[in-house]
């Protein structure tokens, strides 16, 4: 009998398209698509949103010939990402929400549907692999997607499928086209965060935290040597490495080097400023056995960074610090640390702080 | 996989053989409007008329009292939108309802409130009918309309309507009840009830989908929702469904007249399905189970430690075909204002499954979903345990 496999179906081309490449490849495939949230939630009588990409998920599920449900994952999603990425901000941090809806959402959540269908399998739409018990980057550079991924538990590598992350974005689309899937195929990108569609992500804050947050409230842009230079409208609006809206004046280009809640600034820095020259990330996962102290790795900071040489030089518990060998700019609390062997994905964490001495040297691309 | 088993039937039923039947001239020869002057007009006027004094007769009604609609939720609007609006200057402001009713009463009443009415809702008891020290309390001489539901959709309770219509009447107030889902399993009969509108629906009993009908005592004033033609005394315009209605009629008197014997047979079905679930699985809460009175078709029931939404999916992938509360449209379900309205923890409310039986549900059907749903109940709790 067909292994049955429960796919996240966003409506998406990926998604849709690894649905149909597991029908083609004989799985008892079974759609979900998750409603994670509802921008209309302030009007009782609507509880229905995001119903266009149900739609769509559903249409591509009847011309597969395969089962189609909607999953209510609104209050889960509610507190595991949307609550932690309001209270991020808030500490002065910049979150990545779909680190932790993939950490917890869909490989934790959709995992236990899965469960209670006997499905033996899942599937994403993500651009990454699974190999060899390990997870790798996708094989197409532009869209890999495996940064996001090291969250998950490790576990969940022997059930997941990631049927296009062998693929380049054009061949997916190509497939859509071949197998008729042309409600989707030329479907955009979503580049915003799901939940902040106009993407000014001070809204969901504003209506979690109320107009008087702190992190929306005005606060100085300071110096490193801690001279008030200006005023900003609440340090949710920025993250590190950020030029726009800084106050103008200076030699030089000038970016934002930290964020204090503590004092609501903003500090605000020549680029030599910007460079760490190690990390320091904590809440680590591993993927893979936990690699000694010493060991050789690449690792990014941001989604669409190169990789930077490092080497991990402590490890204790869920806290992890790593050198770089050559300093890289912009290491922002809240993003994550991802650590890679070539395109093996070992583990990543959150980044705490940027670690070691500021160095004057050159700054590596990033 | 063994024939897939429908145990839906309070969310629709399919259409009977004998009213299809009784529909296909008027889909050929028999096409006609029933407002021309013509043979063709004539002929679909004889059968409209017909219909409507045989539906009449399955309620006890008079022809002129039976109002066709697009279905139960036309019905309840017209039941609530068009005596309240009605009355509305007479010093009636108020509405008294159940917090337990069709998403169709309560968004009428909800629009009544926007438009200036006082919405009074009655407490339920936990065992899902009205706390009749609490309507008695609300029905005064400000109310408008009391209206509620004959049988919960959900839970399948059903509530004293004589003597909560008498009441009312006592007070001056109109009174109506959604009867869509009572219709065919209670004995109804509106010239020993004090009911002034009654709401029914065709699909519920095998007639098609997109007709329903609305019992409006003689006397009592309504304030048509769509304006238009003199169609039906100008209380519903619009060039009417003949077929539909022809269907319906047929339906109805099918279901009157097999009343009996079939309640009969579903409350055996169901009570035999409702004793296994509790056999094997001893923690079980069944829903209304102990409402003075309940509908033959209908049981609720909520396993601790699952969810509807996962018993659905595994159902379904099994072949069986259930509920759980009201599904929104986007499919998903979301947690029943029913059972929170009865006072059902969260917990269970979101881990309730509606199984409704019907023409479809046999002795077979029954013995096999008393097998499966157990067996999946156990999986999803041990996975449960597990995680």
């Amino acid at each position: 009998m067909a292994e049955r496999v429960l796919v996240a179906m966003s409506g998406g081309v990926d998604s849709s398209v690894a649905a149909a490449l597991l029908v083609e490849q004989g799985y008892d495939v079974v759609g979900a698509t998750m409603k994670l949230f509802c921008h209309d939630d302030d009007l009782p009588d609507r509880p229905c949103c995001s119903l266009d990409s149900v739609n769509d998920a559903r249409r591509v599920c009847q011309s597969l010939g395969v089962p189609h449900y909607v999953l209510n994952l609104e209050s889960a999603f509610g507190s595991d990402v949307v609550d932690n990425f309001v209270q991020e901000y808030a500490a002065g941090r910049t979150p990545i929400p779909c680190v932790r809806c993939n950490t917890f959402t869909k490989f934790r959540d959709l995992l236990h549907k899965a469960d209670g269908i006997d499905a033996r399998w899942i599937a994403t739409g993500h651009y990454a692999r699974v190999a060899g018990g390990e997870l790798r980057r996708g094989l197409d550079p532009a869209k890999d997607q495996s940064y996001f991924l090291w969250g998950i538990d490790r576990s969940v590598l022997a059930r997941l499928l990631l049927p296009v992350g062998a693929r380049t974005k054009p061949e997916t689309r190509a497939i859509a086209h071949r197998l008729g899937l042309e409600v989707i195929a030329e479907k955009a990108e979503s580049q915003d965060i799901c939940f902040v569609p106009d993407g000014d992500h001070t809204t969901i804050i504003r209506k979690k935290l109320g107009d008087g947050a702190p992190s929306l409230t005005p606060g100085p842009f300071v110096l490193s040597n801690g001279t008030t230079v200006g005023a900003h409208a609440g340090f949710a609006r920025f993250t590190i490495g950020q030029r726009r809206g800084l106050p103008g004046g200076f030699r030089e280009p000038m970016f934002v080097v930290a964020i204090r809640p503590s004092d609501r600034a903003v500090v605000i820095g020549p680029r030599d400023e910007l460079l760490g020259r190690g990390v320091i990330a904590r809440s680590i996962n591993w993927l893979v056995d936990a690699p000694p102290v010493g060991t050789r790795v690449e690792v990014q900071v941001r989604h669409r960074a190169q990789p930077a040489a490092a080497e991990l030089v402590r490890a204790d518990g869920d806290e992890i610090e790593i050198a770089l060998d050559e300093p890289v700019a912009a290491i922002t609390p809240g993003q994550s640390l991802v650590l890679y062997q070539g395109d093996r994905v070992l583990g990543g964490g959150l980044i705490d702080r940027s670690a070691g001495a500021r160095s004057p040297l050159p700054v590596r691309a990033a | 996989m063994p024939e897939p088993i429908y145990l839906d039937h309070a969310a629709t039923t399919p259409v009977r053989a004998e009213v299809l039947e009784a529909m296909l001239p008027f889909y050929g020869p028999r096409f006609g409007n029933p407002s021309s002057v013509h043979r063709w007009g004539r002929d679909a006027r004889t059968a409209l008329d017909e219909a409507r004094e045989r539906v009449a007769r399955c309620l006890g009604a008079s022809p002129d009292e039976i109002c066709f609609t697009s279905g139960g939720t036309e019905a309840d609007n017209i039941a609530v939108l068009g005596t309240w609006r009605a009355r509305r200057d007479e010093g009636r402001t108020a509405i008294v309802t159940t917090p337990i009713e069709h998403k169709a009463v309560l968004a009428s009443v909800h629009q009544a409130a926007h438009e200036g009415a006082d919405e009074r809702f009655v407490a339920m008891t936990p065992d899902g009918v009205v706390d009749r020290a609490s309507y008695e309390s609300l029905v005064d001489s400000g109310v408008a309309i009391a209206t509620i539901m004959w049988v919960n959709n959900e839970i399948g309770t059903v509530q004293p309507i004589a003597e909560l219509a008498a009441y009312a009447k006592s007070k001056g107030a109109l009174f109506h009840t959604d009867g869509v889902q009572a219709f065919g399993k209670i004995e109804i009969d509106v010239r020993t009830l004090a009911v002034d509108v009654l709401s029914i629906s065709g699909h519920k009993i095998g007639a098609p989908k997109g007709i329903g009908a609305v019992f409006i005592r003689r006397g009592t004033v309504i304030e048509p929702l769509f304006h238009g033609g003199q169609q039906d005394r100008g209380r519903r315009p619009g060039t009417e469904n003949v077929a539909s209605v022809v269907g319906f009629a047929r339906a109805a008197e099918l279901a009157v007249a097999e009343r009996e014997e079939e309640v009969a047979r579903l409350r055996r079905l169901r009570d035999q399905l409702e004793r296994a679930i509790v056999a094997r699985i001893p923690d079980a809460t069944v829903h209304g189970a102990h409402a003075p009175e309940r509908a033959p078709h209908i049981l609720s029931v909520s396993i601790p430690g699952t969810d509807s939404e996962s018993m659905l999916m595994a159902l379904d992938l099994r072949g069986i075909g259930c509920s759980a509360g009201s599904a929104c449209q986007s499919g998903s379900v979301t947690p029943s204002h029913v059972l929170s309205a009865i006072g059902v923890p969260p917990e269970l409310a979101t881990a309730a499954i509606r199984m409704s039986l019907g023409s479809l549900t046999s002795d077979a059907c029954i013995a096999r979903v008393a097998e499966v749903f157990p067996a999946l109940v156990e999986k999803a709790r041990g996975m449960a345990r597990a995680s």
